[in-house]
């Protein structure tokens, strides 16, 4: 290469920089609610509900950590969220995994109609009230197992991972075919074994989902002790405000509505920022191979 | 008797045949080599036989049985891929194993059973690897073991040698002949290089278009086409075929080309003035004027070296021919030469219309 050659026009060079300067907006954009939330939940009561918590925590104190961790409905909604959260992803993965894998099966009989029927979901769903309807009928309202097995299939996540095996040469299937494989030994010493990427990919965006359930949880649960995390969230925040004894004396409590907020989303984060780590790499990889054939 | 037997086997997909009712007998031990252009229907019947495509009419019988209705599992066939189809996840062992494994059987029998065959192929060493950590001809090898470990009546092999480079290949045909033999399995092979079907097979099936154009040994179709097409398909390169038409005089039969008279056999099925295509092998055309050889003036375009062999790439009148000589270490003397001769007991003459062979068959003391 000459000396003084340049490999970059000034085009490419304004392309970079506008680049790297919009994902510093985005990354900042991004991250800046992590730290305003944990400064709010780290700061007096009175300087949370005023707004005056900016980036770091103002008078500091863990007020807002001691209320919540003291309360027992916490602990029992936290309980909660690990019971819809392990439990719905477990029941989503028995589901979509097999359904996943006949959907991609060219010997499916009515291949193309089911297909069709599971994507059809994508776009269009029976609303609101006729799926309360639906959950009320079928004895699935204020119940555990109503929250993990109604919300059990999710279409993206279940074509997803039918694109992904589809994506897997034939004649691995035929090969074991040939072996005196069964469709059920295929799938479980073939099919997952080689699909790790798509299949920790759906798990954690079946964790996410589940972990930040609130609408229909709210919704669909009347006891206070089977409600989630996010649902007892608000209603705390909701209690709080409503307390105009509280209120009237905010100033001189150590927490408030907002710091109280902040310290339960803080604990509810941490759970989701453990696992994130040991599923990142296999998360990556698996939204490229979920849509790419190779 | 572990043969394959095939009848008026038909394949269609909705309203397009791709296989038209073939019949095909493949002996006890033997291996038969399904060749062919791509889409000319030799790897769906490689298929139906393997039970991975359903049959739309005939019969297919594996042992005397009929297996139109039974599970490739149940046939008692084991296939090798043309990409290998390796469990990339598994070691070789466990690829090698997982046949066995599949059937239950016995630790003890595995163990003893993939160790035979990793012996024999020379994949002891690499029995904890994964495929990803082998080179293309191991990777083949342990496709072979893992159909070798079932024992199974019929081995099916479908382009096994497609994926690899040419010396790989060559090496690995050598291997196949030499497992065929210690094995003695019953083998149907399919392949679209007429050299892989001319050295591995007892018997090559010369397919096109979803029929079979003949069957017969590796020498039989090389010496005695049964049209244009099979006579174009096999040998490397193919035979020439020159269009012209029948001369019968009083010192027997000719066929003219432009200017030229072309002596033939006197034998030949042949009418006066019928347009035939002239079949003459490019090794077969001599560049002495020897006894019994007719004399052909060519403008010479070009000349390959092979080294021991050359082609000489020709125009006789308007129409292309190859000729293959002897180099002897010399060159330079071929790009002189302006007259070839064709020898009258070679040729080979086929109906202009039908394609279909005309001359009678040479009689030869060993097939293959």
């Amino acid at each position: 290469m000459a000396v003084g050659m340049n490999l970059y026009s000034r085009g490419d060079k304004l392309f970079a920089l506008a680049t790297s300067v919009l994902i510093g907006l985005f990354t900042v954009a991004t991250f800046y609610p992590f730290i305003y939330i944990a400064a709010v939940s780290f700061s007096g009561g009175f300087a949370a509900a005023a707004g005056k918590v900016v980036l770091t925590p103002v008078d500091s104190t863990l007020a807002a950590y001691k209320y919540i961790l003291t309360q027992p409905k916490f602990w029992i909604s936290y309980g909660n969220t690990f019971i819809y959260t392990i439990g719905g992803t477990i029941m989503s993965l028995l589901i979509i995994i097999p359904g996943a894998y006949a959907l991609s099966r060219p010997q499916l009989m009515g291949r193309r109609f089911w297909n069709l029927f599971v994507a059809f979901t994508l776009w269009f769903n029976a609303g609101l009230i006729p799926f309360f309807l639906n959950m009320r009928d079928l004895n699935l309202l204020d119940s555990y197992f109503g929250i993990i097995i109604g919300f059990a299939v999710n279409a993206f996540n279940l074509i997803l991972l039918r694109n992904f095996f589809e994506s897997l040469p034939q004649s691995f299937q035929e090969a074991a075919r040939m072996d005196g494989a069964n469709d059920f030994q295929i799938l479980w010493k073939v099919y997952i074994p080689l699909s790790k990427p798509a299949i920790a990919t759906i798990t954690l965006f079946c964790i996410v989902s589940r972990w930040n359930g609130f609408f229909w949880a709210m919704v669909l649960l009347q006891s206070e002790e089977k409600i989630p995390l996010q649902v007892f969230l608000r209603h705390t925040i909701a209690f709080l405000s409503d307390d105009h004894e509280f209120t009237a004396t905010l100033s001189s409590q150590p927490y408030s509505a907002e710091s109280v907020t902040a310290a339960i989303i803080v604990c509810s984060i941490i759970p989701v920022l453990i696992v994130y780590p040991f599923i990142q790499k296999y998360f990556e990889k698996g939204i490229l191979l979920g849509g790419v054939k190779e | 008797m572990s043969g394959v037997k095939l009848e008026k086997i038909v394949k269609a997909y909705g309203r397009l045949e791709v296989v038209h009712g073939i019949d095909l007998e493949v002996k006890e031990k033997e291996f038969v080599v399904l060749v062919g252009p791509s889409g000319c229907g030799k790897s769906t019947t490689l298929r139906m036989i393997a039970g991975l495509e359903e049959i739309s009419a005939g019969d297919i019988s594996i042992d005397g049985r009929v297996v139109n209705r039974v599970a490739p599992k149940d046939r008692d066939v084991a296939m090798v891929f043309q990409n290998y189809a390796l469990y990339p996840h598994l070691s070789v062992f466990e690829n090698i194993a997982f046949g066995l494994r599949i059937r239950k059987e016995s630790k003890g029998h595995i163990e003893k059973t993939v160790k035979e065959a990793s012996d024999i192929l020379g994949l002891t060493p690499y029995l904890d690897r994964k495929p990803a950590e082998l080179s293309g001809g191991q990777r083949q090898r342990v496709a072979m073991g893992r159909a070798i470990v079932r024992r199974p009546k019929v081995f099916l092999f479908d382009e096994p040698l497609s994926n690899l480079d040419a010396k790989l290949r060559t090496q690995m045909r050598a291997e196949i002949k030499q497992l065929h033999r210690r094995l003695g399995a019953t083998s149907v092979y399919v392949t679209h290089d007429q050299v892989e079907a001319m050295t591995l097979a007892d018997r090559i099936v010369v397919m096109n278009d979803g029929n079979i154009e003949q069957i017969g040994s590796p020498m039989e179709l090389f010496m005695n086409p049964a049209n244009t097409f099979v006579a174009g398909f096999i040998g490397s390169p193919p035979m020439n075929q020159l269009q012209g038409n029948i001369e019968k005089v009083s010192s027997g039969l000719q066929v003219r080309i432009n200017d030229t008279v072309i002596d033939l056999p006197n034998n030949t099925n042949v009418e006066d003035g019928q347009s035939v295509v002239l079949g003459i092998r490019p090794e077969h055309i001599s560049l002495s004027n020897n006894e019994g050889t007719s004399a052909m003036s060519i403008s010479l375009n070009l000349v390959e070296t092979l080294g021991s062999e050359a082609l000489l790439h020709a125009k006789f009148g308007e129409q292309d021919m190859i000729v293959k000589a002897e180099t002897n270490g010399q060159i330079d003397h071929l790009s002189e030469i302006s007259t070839v001769y064709a020898p009258t007991d070679l040729v080979k003459v086929f109906d202009a219309k039908s394609g279909l062979v005309l001359s009678e068959p040479f009689s030869q003391g060993s097939n293959t």
